[in-house]
């Protein structure tokens, strides 16, 4: 954001915009930013609240009036979040997948069959938004693909497809969890994604295959798949 | 929330690696107009793009434009970063491409007009100056949409 801020007024357009790190921007000086202190992702701080975007919004576009700058300003609320969605564990309950058949294919196609009926409700919900198809590829062709390499051990050679699949996947898995109506805790869904579900046992088991690998870059390539959250959470 | 001494040591180390110094002496441009007379852009580092578009590769220093009058529902997102959440985005295009917001304030009259066509970079994986030609390309284009102000938003 600070770079792209940077070049266009220095080609002479205006700048204001979002800072979600504080030390970042204030290290590289943009012309004009407004430090929130939401979540990464978020922005504007809550999804369909717009008289709070709104505010957000107002509090950056101030800044074009400045006399003079850089200007790095702090908007002085959180984002709200509601009662029932503090804390908020994920909706769906996971069925156990103990004593249930154990190749990596069948376990996510169970998963997936159990999902599959909340996906189809968020796409309703959502009038037809999904974020799920940037891959091109349908997710159980994807799920297929990524219980071969799993059940083979194999590892995947096409870094581009990986990735992609497992992006995929996630937010097909995210989508579905949040079919309900209501408010989601990010922390709370992202925390059930990779400890609840056999998805998430399935991309860290690749983040496992590239970080213990001693080829050159494989290990830039398990940091493209899993948070470091989720590591370290599954680290202890 | 994003505040630094909040966060778990390793994840507060990853975000102060990115603190890159300046990328050159303090660059200002002073307004022409009163807001409600500019006309404006919204530039994001969050990787959209339409469904049918290129998705950005894991590193990328090229940008996709976004129409001004189409509906943005229609917008995907490929940032190769793993560290935040996308369900907010699923939701609600606006909490990270607030383009609805832009529309109701030029309706309101708070805002003067609004670009042609927003732009999308991907802000992940390269150094600052990756983006330089990419900005400068973008500027130009700006410009012959007579856009006086940018409206950015990381993700």
């Amino acid at each position: 954001m600070s770079a792209l801020s940077y070049y266009l007024e220095r080609e002479g357009i205006m700048t204001t915009g979002i800072s979600l790190v504080r030390e970042n921007t204030a290290s590289m000086r943009p012309p004009r930013a407004l430090w929130v202190s939401f979540p990464l992702g978020r922005p504007l701080g809550k999804p369909g609240d717009a008289a709070f975007q709104h505010e957000v919004i107002a509090a950056a576009l101030g800044l074009l009036g400045r006399p003079r700058g850089p200007v790095l300003e702090d908007f002085p609320r959180d984002a709200p979040v509601a009662a029932a969605a503090e804390g908020a564990a994920c909706p769906l309950s996971f069925p156990k997948q103990e004593g249930s058949p154990t190749s990596w294919a069948a376990r996510l196609r169970s998963e997936h069959a159990f999902l599959a009926p909340w996906y189809a409700l968020s796409l309703r919900r959502r009038k037809g938004r999904t974020l799920v198809g940037v891959s091109g590829e349908a997710p159980e062709a994807l799920l297929e693909g990524l219980a071969t390499y799993l059940d083979t051990g194999k590892k995947p050679e096409d870094i581009r497809w990986l990735k992609r699949a497992v992006e995929d996947l996630k937010v097909w898995a995210l989508e579905a969890m949040t079919a309900q109506p209501g408010e989601y805790d990010p922390s709370a869904m992202n925390r059930s994604l990779w400890q609840d579900t056999v998805l998430g046992a399935a991309i860290l088991a690749f983040y496992h295959q590239f970080q213990n690998s001693e080829k050159a870059g494989d290990r830039m390539v398990a940091r493209m798949l899993a948070p470091r959250e989720a590591v370290a959470r599954e680290n202890g | 929330m994003v505040r630094l001494r909040d966060l778990p040591e390793y994840e507060r180390d990853h975000l102060l690696s990115k603190c890159d110094p300046p990328l050159g002496p303090p660059v200002w441009v002073a307004p022409k107009r009163p807001l409600e007379a500019l006309r404006m852009a919204l530039l994001t580092t969050a990787g959209l793009h339409y469904r049918d578009a290129e998705a950005f590769e894991a590193a990328d220093g090229t940008f996709r434009p976004i129409d001004g009058e189409e509906n943005t529902a229609g917008l995907v997102m490929s940032h190769s970063s793993v560290n935040f959440d996308k369900s907010g985005f699923a939701e609600d295009v606006n909490l990270v491409f607030p383009l609805d917001r832009f529309r109701e304030l030029r309706d309101e009259g708070v805002l003067g007009s609004l670009a042609s066509v927003h732009y999308s970079f991907m802000g992940a994986g390269l150094a600052p100056t990756a983006f330089e030609a990419g900005a400068i390309q973008v500027a130009a284009l700006l410009k012959r949409d007579q856009v006086d102000a940018v409206f950015l938003t990381p993700v």
